[in-house]
């Protein structure tokens, strides 16, 4: 009996002993040396970015000494990593400034509105593609620097399309119901499909979705699925497509990346920052083009510009050095036209910065794609593109949708179809 | 004078466990208790609230749980008895004498075990690409007429999940019933061969109740291993199409990372995960177990 008195004893001194631990160690002030840590994934995209900002930046008078640590992780990891340690209170470890995409930033602001440092002091709402601050903000407060623009285009093989009879004029500024004839004929003349989709992954009906300004959530809050006519012009175009024979279904992100480096498909509507993977196969130079993304020809608002993707750099709240963080971004992502004149050469980055039209690169035309001033027209796309709050569900509300949208394209009515998927989210989120 | 010696025999042996009992209680039982507790909580991971059943409640009606712990279930129902029978099969011809190669085949069959979960996935994946290895071998057969949608078609894409997961556990599960059947008093076969049985007699009548133990151990192994089935489906098809292959273990996951992180809703799901396995392991040790042992 004693015994047991005294291990319970030992017992309660110790968790005490480990729930202080993790007080003190929540109170202390994240890392503690001098060096400025950057989170970002993608080793050839977002983190060439990142070292060229801080080549440019150490270039700067006062800023000769910074010290720099950049560090490249899955987004997924980065996702895993912020949610656990900013849900435990404990910024140990945490980096200075993050890179987060932008469907996925307004959780992050909702869910831990004290864990980022309020940029509005560095960034001028004035100076990007406004669509961009339909996400990083709440309230009044700017909290993010907008990044790489996910400014939507329509990617197409030139040489498909003219075997197929059309030229570069019949694929501007087109409907998708076009589109889906387009497919059609190149189907019939050339044997390819015209895109590739993967089933579980509703990006393109996102980008048919923003064209217009819709989105899952009305205002980033109520779910707005059964009475959404944006929505349900975009399902009706999505699965004609998907059922019109012309599409290469692709269970992941790599099969999608070869089918269009093998030439197995003729055209991929998707964001800016594709351009980088297509020009991947050094062949196809000069047999590529891109031109407006399609618009929903039933749905009246909606335009020929829409995004999909990008992100933008935060800083984390009561870790090491903020105001040396906030002062890098100010100096290179939020105001530096130059730095994204070197990255649109570099990485193939579509500011969002409207300054960066004006640069040399932006008004240079492109060998691969046809001779075209891809940047400088992806830049005007970006300043055109329909404002949407994404609010905070966009992953979850799609995990549960991919279902419905597949029982929709297998033939189910979609009007009964969306009133179910409506009653299954709002009871989920 | 003598002296009181300070420790008795018995309570040395108390301060030799004492740490470990320490450990495991700081390290084990407290974050268990600790997530009984956030599974009864709600909101946002800064400032959970106290929301009795309600995660529990939600569970009921939430589809994508439903379909998720339907999938597990169906992975558990098809994939552990074709995997038992097919190792216990497997081990007793490699058991045989006269087998020739025997080490060598044992091996082979084992091998699948030591490869990482993540590259035998991706291996998995591409020999079932549309355009992978085992549809070109179908098509050129005359086997097929059109390539099999292995990753993409919601059926094909359940079949290559228990494909692989047989594949990867066959080898692991037939070492314990070889090594079982070293224990099978080979007296017990010359009284039935004088008693004239035939082959298949033999396994059903002796080998088989003789693995008894054997196969309650690979069944309960097994079940938990598929409970808790995750890299398979994350890598081979990331629960698609359309969570058509999606399980319990990536929906937690997904809860807790993937979307604006839930993490009572997580825990009260797997505490359902820990429900079932108890129930179920208790089932199997009441139809399977041997009251002598």
């Amino acid at each position: 009996m004693k015994f047991i008195t005294k291990l319970v004893l030992l017992l309660s001194v110790a968790l005490v002993a480990t729930a202080c631990g993790n007080q003190a160690d929540s109170s202390k002030e994240g890392n503690k040396d001098d060096k400025l840590t950057i989170w970002a994934w993608d080793e050839s995209f977002n983190i060439k970015a990142a070292n060229e900002a801080i080549k440019a930046y150490k270039e700067k008078e006062n800023a000769k000494d910074a010290e720099f640590e950049v560090v490249t992780m899955a987004q997924e990891d980065i996702v895993q990593k912020l949610n656990t340690s900013l849900a435990s209170g404990n910024t140990e470890g945490l980096p200075e400034i993050v890179l987060i995409e932008d469907y996925r930033i307004q959780g992050y602001l909702t869910s831990f509105p004290d864990a980022f440092e309020p940029l509005t002091d560095i960034v001028n709402e004035k100076d990007f593609s406004s669509y961009k601050f339909g996400i990083n903000k709440v309230g009044k407060e700017i909290y993010g620097v907008p990044f790489d623009s996910g400014v939507a285009g329509l990617f197409y093989r030139t040489d498909y399309l003219e075997e197929a009879g059309y030229q570069a004029k019949d694929l501007q500024n087109i409907t998708w119901e076009t589109y889906i004839n387009i497919a059609k004929d190149v189907k019939v003349k050339t044997g390819k499909n015209m895109i590739g989709l993967n089933p579980s992954d509703l990006g393109t009906l996102r980008i048919m979705m923003q064209s217009a300004g819709g989105w899952y959530l009305e205002d980033g809050k109520t779910v707005n699925i059964a009475n959404n006519n944006i929505l349900k012009e975009a399902l009706k175009v999505y699965v004609e497509l998907m059922n019109s024979g012309t599409v290469t279904l692709t269970p992941d992100w790599n099969a999608g990346v070869s089918a269009i480096n093998n030439g197995e498909v003729a055209s991929s509507p998707t964001g800016a920052w594709y351009a980088g993977t297509i020009m991947g196969s050094e062949e196809q130079s000069g047999k590529w083009a891109i031109s407006e993304i399609p618009r929903l020809g039933a749905v009246k608002d909606s335009i020929n510009a829409s995004s999909i993707g990008g992100g933008g750099w935060y800083v984390l709240k009561g870790v090491g050095n903020s105001e040396t963080a906030k002062d890098f971004l100010k100096e290179t992502f939020a105001s530096d036209a130059d730095l994204m004149n070197t990255l649109a050469k570099e990485i193939g980055l579509v500011s969002t910065l409207n300054a960066a039209a004006e640069t040399e690169n932006y008004q240079s035309p492109s060998e691969f794609f046809s001779n075209e001033k891809i940047f400088q027209n992806f830049s005007t796309w970006s300043g055109e593109v329909p404002v949407v709050n994404y609010g905070l569900h966009t992953y979850a509300i799609e995990n549960i949708f991919t279902e419905y949208v597949q029982k929709i394209v297998d033939g189910a009515d979609i009007n009964k179809t969306l009133e179910d998927a409506q009653k299954e989210i709002e009871a989920s989120i | 004078m003598r002296i009181k010696p300070q420790l008795t025999k018995k309570s040395t042996g108390r301060y030799f466990y004492l740490p470990s009992v320490i450990i495991i209680s700081v390290l084990v039982f407290f974050p268990m208790l600790q997530a009984l507790m956030m599974s009864f909580q709600t909101g946002s991971p800064v400032d959970m609230q106290f929301s009795g059943l309600s995660n529990y409640i939600r569970m009921l009606s939430d589809a994508t749980f439903k379909k998720a712990a339907l999938n597990t279930s169906l992975y558990l129902l098809v994939q552990v008895p074709v995997m038992i029978l097919l190792s216990m099969v497997i081990s007793v011809l490699l058991n045989q004498k006269n087998l020739k190669f025997r080490s060598f085949f044992r091996i082979a069959i084992f091998l699948p075990c030591i490869t990482s979960l993540v590259s035998y996935s991706l291996i998995m994946k591409s020999l079932f690409m549309e355009s992978g290895l085992v549809n070109t071998i179908l098509l050129n057969s005359h086997l097929i007429s059109e390539p099999i949608m292995w990753l993409t078609h919601p059926v094909w894409a359940k079949v290559l999940i228990i494909i692989s997961i047989t594949w990867r556990w066959t080898g692991y599960n037939m070492i314990f019933f070889l090594s079982g059947l070293q224990n099978i008093d080979p007296s017990i076969y010359e009284a039935a061969d004088i008693d004239g049985t035939t082959e298949w007699q033999k396994f059903f009548r002796i080998t088989v109740p003789m693995l008894k133990p054997i196969i309650l151990f690979t069944t309960i192994t097994s079940t938990i291993g598929t409970l808790q089935l995750f890299d398979e489906v994350v890598n081979i098809t990331n629960g698609g199409p359309a969570n058509a292959t999606m399980t319990l273990s990536q929906y937690i996951y997904n809860l807790s990372y993937k979307f604006t992180p839930n993490f009572g809703y997580a825990a009260a799901i797997s505490f359902v995960i820990v429900i079932a396995i108890v129930l179920l392991t208790m089932i199997q040790m009441k139809l399977g177990g041997d009251r002598d042992d």
